[in-house]
């Protein structure tokens, strides 16, 4: 199985991140920044279907 | 011992889960879902922008919705018609199908990331940080989301080896011409 995910993602044609040095380097490019966090969105955009699902999840105990 | 993660552990649970489908339908034969919108926006700024939203582009919303089924996403109890959206009871998340191509299909499928050795359950897809740096100009320069041009200086400061050339096109293209990477550098 192995082995036909790897000849299978032979032939993604797009970019790649590999995740554990992305992140890393990421992680350090904010600490040298040492910006703030941004808020979160005020959500003035969302779609009906939008605000209905994040209440879903508001009811179901989560918090997005 | 590995680094402390950057990421929300919520939203690291989501990608996860994101991963998860992923895989499921590139065995299928499938394309992978491409996730876009905020959920991208705190990938490439590591949770320094966080938000509610987790949307998904696909052509084959049947298919995608299948495997979400599978991996445990509902339908929200007494949801109606505005619904579009699934949740997963247990990790209390929820995804939702907003279109079957990115950005209106702005977005070259060679330009889309692969983001690889995230987790065993597999890889995952997303638009990159030059599209989605575009697309909240796009947003900014519409009147209507004054907030994204923070996001976009913020995403833009974080990734100093972005492809320059390919940002100003498609900053050019989401903001009919009106604004360029000079607007990010003020």
């Amino acid at each position: 199985m192995a082995s036909k995910r790897l000849k299978i993602d032979r032939e993604w044609a797009g970019r790649r991140v590999d995740f554990p040095a992305f992140s890393a380097a990421l992680a350090k490019r904010r600490a040298e920044l040492a910006e703030p966090d941004l808020p979160r969105n005020p959500g003035q955009r969302r779609t009906a279907s939008k605000r209905a699902l994040l209440k879903a999840i508001e009811d179901a105990g989560g918090k997005w | 011992m590995p680094p402390a993660s950057p990421y929300r552990p919520e939203f690291e649970a989501a990608l996860r889960l994101l991963a998860r489908i992923s895989m499921a339908m590139h065995r299928r034969g499938l394309q992978r879902p491409v996730l876009v919108g905020g959920a991208a926006a705190e990938f490439w700024s590591s949770s320094a922008i966080s938000t509610g939203d987790f949307d998904l582009c696909t052509p084959r919303q049947d298919a995608l919705e299948e495997e979400m089924v599978r991996a445990g996403f509902v339908r929200p109890a007494g949801a109606g018609q505005m619904l579009k959206g699934w949740v997963h009871p247990e990790l209390k998340l929820g995804f939702e199908v907003v279109a079957e191509v990115p950005m209106d299909g702005n977005v070259a499928r060679d330009m889309l990331v692969l983001v690889e050795n995230f987790s065993d359950d597999g890889d995952f897809v997303l638009i990159s940080v030059e599209d989605l740096i575009a697309d909240r100009m796009g947003q900014w320069a519409s009147g209507t989301a004054a907030d994204r041009l923070d996001q976009a200086r913020k995403l833009f400061a974080l990734h100093p080896s972005i492809d320059l050339v390919y940002l100003e096109r498609r900053i050019r293209e989401e903001t009919m011409g009106d604004h360029g990477i000079e607007a990010l550098e003020d």
